[in-house]
């Protein structure tokens, strides 16, 4: 009896302290959750964030997975094969079509994009976005040979029209690195849009067309414009910039068999117009640049929306051997456009050109010459259609799988597993949701649409007021942004819950709000699953240039060049300490627009700032420079005023080579999950 | 009345015949034209677009020994299409030429002038400067207020403002390689078009007496830059290094010991070509073939005057442009063209040794304030105060 006693009291004692306790455990874990979340319903599932916002360790990699994420696809001529770049596989796999499975994978570089065949078919090119370079693969050994050396972010790639050289297109650093095959070496590099990605040769081969997804830099408040390159494969140069009006996130770019017309999807933004009007239509449009490549030369813009249904983020398109049909992926809709040709040519050859114009806003056009709305998995990405035009094989991104869509009876086929990991994770839900537009009003856009890539679209948006032109906020990275709260440019709010939640419905996107389950998912993506590329154009290695160096030396100091010291708040490193470069307080920097309310502003982390042009809350500053040539004449932000130009220029420099902590602590630059 | 008819007659056709035997005997041996840079069939420009022929350009061919001599001048002023008078620079790119004027870019292309200016995307209408990238075909446009790419029809706006850029006076663009280099009011910059990064030389950081640059020139690896009070800034590109040349004897008025070095620390040119690098002062010429200097001025040479504006050299020639006339020197023979005061005829002088030829030309150039010159196979452009001319290649 003593026996179980020294057991039973022990256990009373902890059983009655713990039944005292829990009221006030509870209550303190409600208070915890209500501010975490903004609300005071949610869940008390403490797994929500304490096991699903691991970034690593064991936890992390117990409950995330690696997932392959294919991208991009191309079919081999004789329609056998299928060559697929697995984005977050880091990986070439090569698909045998009738079997419907994986029979090769080839190991190639970092966050492959797209993939092109030699004209032997002997030899394919897989450039890889992070790691600034192209493997090639020889596909009878299924071995990469040769990794050619390119500009930052390749993308795109295309042949010359004689195959001795390659185009890539360069994402990060917005220019085309043309290879010489034969030597393995750019021999030159072309300037292209902002943020380019696509790349398609016409039908001779005498021209290429690379579109851009990025605007160039407007006047603050101006029509947005996005460039399309062209460059003459003959010389290899730029021949034409054609600045597509109004437009941005042009992804890719096909051409018809007859050679008469580009056409290209798009996204028209409409920015200025105050985002809490997405339920009226205005928020976002998506469509197609049709360009005419014989006269009279229009450039025709059309809506594949309808007016009670949007379909965004347009991302591929194919055209059928006979030129009947076009087939565009929307990545945000879950679904492929199927586009009669022979409908876009009436509507050219019918319509005046003030038609034309209206066309650009009509959302009932599409009922001319949209087909079918053919529904596929998660996040449609990369299309490819086999040598005879039969078969449409669908990226289906975040769900590592092909759909294989009969482009006869337009409806899915059949399905290509690609072994990747069976289960979907919080953070891979998460993902999904975030590339959906099934959570705002009729579709209209998803988180990727303002944060391609779960980065920023480079737009200033009029967000969280009723009032045209106030309070005007440029778009934030999102790019690890999870441990850098508050959040938004007036930081209000102090967790990614609330910023998703209830609030996040109400005002931008009219509809449902995330159910707690999405909402957990979503959070645990944006807080964990967003990764900075690796800065391999300004701190590649993590040795700084010694302009980067001096740069460094003017972020830190605490005295200014004529030997006065500088007030503790008008020292770089004060706001933006390591390892973000935000101290995530709200600061006054002396930016304040007559149109913005009377507020502070959340200082903001500075890892790969480079690649998040403009600057400032309202985006007023085009490049890091005029942050103070141009906006900093008072000294709130930073005490640069005593600098010179050269050592302006280095402190620039040394911003640019800020990078993400994860490349800090291991050179691989390898992300340890994806998701 | 019969008899005069026939002596009137017989008259007109002993005219005619002897019209046609002078015109037979002045007519350039080979003088087919181009224009072009790359590619443009000989011939786009017409040798002679006007009838005008130069007044003994055998002569001057044969004074000049293997020295290029021009003639057929053609000037354009406002009143061809120009936007100003003042022409600062020319260039010429491919089937086109490139001139900087006070109010725009004119660019000359299938006989017609077309003007681009601000309201085009140029960051100034005062162009001072042009050069082309060899490979991508990209113009870059120095201006009085910034610095333009002007790429497929696309201008883009560099300036002290948006960019790491030095200063928005750029007197001088220079492409080399994948490399733009400008010389500003406030110092040399040096533009990766890869990295799209910029750098600063200044008084700072290089052996100058101040930042004004007035230009650039590169080859061999190498930079040189003529910086006011400097002499000439050499920048080792795989070195990183620098090496001033200055004049050695320091005086401002005089070139006191010949030859000792370059003649003059306020510089406002370089050019390099044929291993041999030319600078040019306000105050004459030297000439720098890696080991030693050589100094030229108007009193001891050809040289149209010592104060010069700007020189380019092409292959074994260089082209200086001064302030009372356009020079031509090959280290042997110089050709130096100057306008008539009172006309808009004007002479050769060709000048080998001690002994001057004056040769008359019929029309000249534009005007005697030179500051940019172009040459390219057959043809020389040259900008002057009063327009721009353009000359063929007599032979």
């Amino acid at each position: 009896m003593r026996k179980h006693l020294k057991i039973l009291i022990p256990v009373a004692v902890i059983l009655i302290t713990a039944g005292a306790l829990y009221p006030f455990y509870h209550r303190w874990a409600r208070e915890h959750v209500n501010y975490l979340t903004a609300t005071n319903d949610h869940p008390l599932k403490c797994t929500s964030c304490h096991l699903y916002l691991r970034k690593s360790g064991l936890i992390s990699k117990l409950v995330n997975a690696k997932y392959y994420s294919p991208f991009n696809l191309v079919v081999s001529g004789d329609g056998r094969s299928l060559y697929i770049t697995a984005e977050e596989g880091n990986a070439l796999l090569i698909v045998d079509t009738g079997k419907y499975r994986v029979i090769h994978k080839v190991e190639v570089g970092i966050r492959p994009h797209s993939i092109i065949l030699s004209k032997d078919e002997t030899t394919a090119y897989v450039s890889n976005q992070w790691s600034d370079n192209v493997s090639v693969v020889d596909l009878g050994r299924y071995l990469v040979t040769d990794t050619l050396y390119t500009g930052s972010g390749p993308a795109g790639l295309a042949l010359s029209a004689d195959g001795s050289c390659l185009y890539v297109v360069n994402s990060f650093s917005s220019d085309i690195s043309v290879i010489d095959l034969s030597t393995g070496t750019e021999i030159k590099r072309l300037s292209s849009g902002n943020n380019p990605t696509g790349i398609q040769a016409n039908c001779d081969g005498s021209r290429l067309f690379v579109t851009s997804r990025r605007t160039l830099s407007p006047p603050f408040g101006d029509t947005l414009r996005c460039e399309l390159t062209i460059i003459s494969d003959n010389n290899r140069r730029v021949a034409e910039r054609m600045d597509i009006p109004s437009a941005h996130m042009m992804e890719n770019v096909a051409f018809t068999p007859a050679g008469d017309l580009a056409i290209m999807p798009l996204v028209r933004p409409k920015n200025n117009v105050p985002a809490i009007q997405v339920e009226r239509g205005w928020m976002m449009t998506y469509g197609i640049a049709v360009i005419e490549q014989g006269p009279p030369g229009r450039t025709v813009q059309l809506l594949l929306d309808e007016p009670n249904a949007f379909y965004p983020d347009p991302f591929d398109i194919v055209l059928t051997p006979d030129g009947k049909r076009a087939f565009i992926s929307h990545a945000g809709a879950d679904c492929i456009s199927v586009v009669d040709i022979e409908a876009v040519r009436t509507i050219l050859k019918e319509s005046s050109a003030d038609m034309l114009y209206r066309y650009s806003n009509h959302l009932g056009i599409s009922s001319r010459f949209v087909v079918k709305r053919i529904p596929t998995g998660s996040n449609p990405k990369g299309l490819a259609l086999s040598p005879d035009g039969k078969k449409l094989f669908v990226a289906e991104h975040l769900l590592d799988r092909i759909a294989v869509i009969s482009t006869e009876t337009l409806e899915i086929t059949g399905i290509i597993d690609l072994d990747g990991p069976r289960r979907t994770t919080v953070v891979r839900l998460g993902r999904q949701l975030f590339n959906n537009a099934g959570h705002t009003f009729q579709n209209q856009y998803s988180c990727y649409t303002c944060h391609p890539d779960a980065h920023e679209d480079g737009l200033v948006y009029n967000m969280a007021s009723i009032d045209m032109g106030r309070n005007m906020t440029n778009t934030q990275s999102l790019r690890n942004i999870g441990d850098t709260p508050p959040f938004k440019w007036n930081g209000r709010n102090q967790t990614v819950y609330k910023q998703d939640g209830m609030r996040f419905s109400t005002v931008l996107t009219r509809t449902e709000a995330f159910s707690y389950q999405e909402l957990d998912a979503i959070t645990a993506y944006i807080m964990t699953g967003i990764a900075n590329p690796p800065n391999l154009r300004y701190n590649p290695n993590g040795e700084l240039t010694e302009s980067q160096k001096h740069g460094k030396e003017i972020f830190e100091r605490t005295h200014d060049s004529k030997g006065y010291e500088i007030p503790v708040v008008n020292r770089c490193i004060t706001c933006h300490p390591a390892p973000y470069f935000t101290n995530r307080q709200l600061a006054d920097v002396g930016t304040l627009a007559v149109t913005d309310d009377s507020i502070l502003f959340d200082t903001p982390h500075l890892n790969n700032i480079f690649a998040s042009p403009p600057y400032l809350h309202d985006g007023r500053a085009s490049t890091l420079e005029e942050i103070w040539t141009l906006y900093g004449k008072t000294e709130q932000h930073g005490a640069v005023n005593d600098l010179t130009k050269m050592e302006l220029n280095y402190l620039v420099e040394y911003l640019k080579s800020l990078r993400d902590p994860e490349y800090e602590r291991n050179s691989t630059g390898i992300q340890k999950a994806s998701f | 009345m019969k008899k005069s008819f026939k002596i009137i007659v017989a008259s007109v056709i002993a005219a005619g015949i002897l019209l046609a035997l002078f015109l037979l005997f002045i007519k350039p041996a080979g003088s087919s034209v181009s224009a072009v840079r790359t590619g443009q069939p000989a011939g786009s420009f017409p040798a002679n677009p006007d009838g005008i022929t130069p007044g003994n350009s055998s002569g001057v061919i044969k004074e000049a020994k293997a020295m290029p001599v021009y003639g057929h001048w053609r000037n354009f002023t406002t009143k061809d299409g120009l936007p100003s008078d003042k022409a600062y620079t020319v260039r010429i790119d491919g089937e086109r030429v490139l001139v900087g004027t006070h109010d725009g870019l004119a660019v000359f292309e299938d006989e017609k002038w077309r003007t681009y200016t601000t309201k085009d995307g140029l960051a100034h209408n005062g162009v001072v400067s042009v050069d082309v990238d060899a490979l991508t075909g990209d113009v870059w446009i120095g201006t009085l207020g910034g610095l333009n790419r002007w790429s497929a029809g696309k201008f883009e706006t560099f300036n002290q403002f948006n960019s790491g850029m030095p200063n928005d006076l750029v007197y001088n663009v220079f492409c080399y390689g994948k490399d733009l280099w400008i010389a500003t009011a406030g110092g040399a910059g040096h533009y990766d078009t890869r990295s799209k990064q910029w750098e600063i030389f200044t008084e700072i950081n290089a052996p100058m007496h101040e930042p004004w640059t007035y230009a650039l020139s590169a080859g061999d690896g190498k930079i040189w830059i003529a910086a006011w009070g400097g002499g000439v800034i050499e920048y080792n590109t795989l070195t990183g290094h620098f090496r001033d040349y200055v004049d050695p004897d320091g005086f401002m008025e005089i070139d006191l010991q010949p030859d000792d070095g370059v003649i003059h620390d306020i510089t406002t040119a370089t050019s390099y070509a044929d291993s041999i690098l030319w600078v040019s002062t306000y105050f004459g010429m030297s000439r720098y073939d890696g080991k030693n200097w050589k100094g030229y001025f108007k009193e001891d040479s050809g040289l149209a005057s010592n104060f010069i504006n700007f020189l380019r050299a092409e292959g074994s020639v260089v082209f200086v442009c001064c302030d009372n006339g356009l020079s031509t020197f090959d280290g042997e023979t110089w050709v130096t063209y100057k306008k008539n005061d009172s006309d808009e005829n004007g002479k050769a002088l060709i000048t080998n040794g001690k002994e001057v030829t004056e040769v008359p030309l019929s029309p000249s150039v534009a005007h005697n304030f030179i500051i940019g010159v172009d040459a390219y196979e057959d043809v020389l452009w040259v900008a002057t105060s009063k327009g721009v001319s353009r000359g063929v290649l007599l032979r």
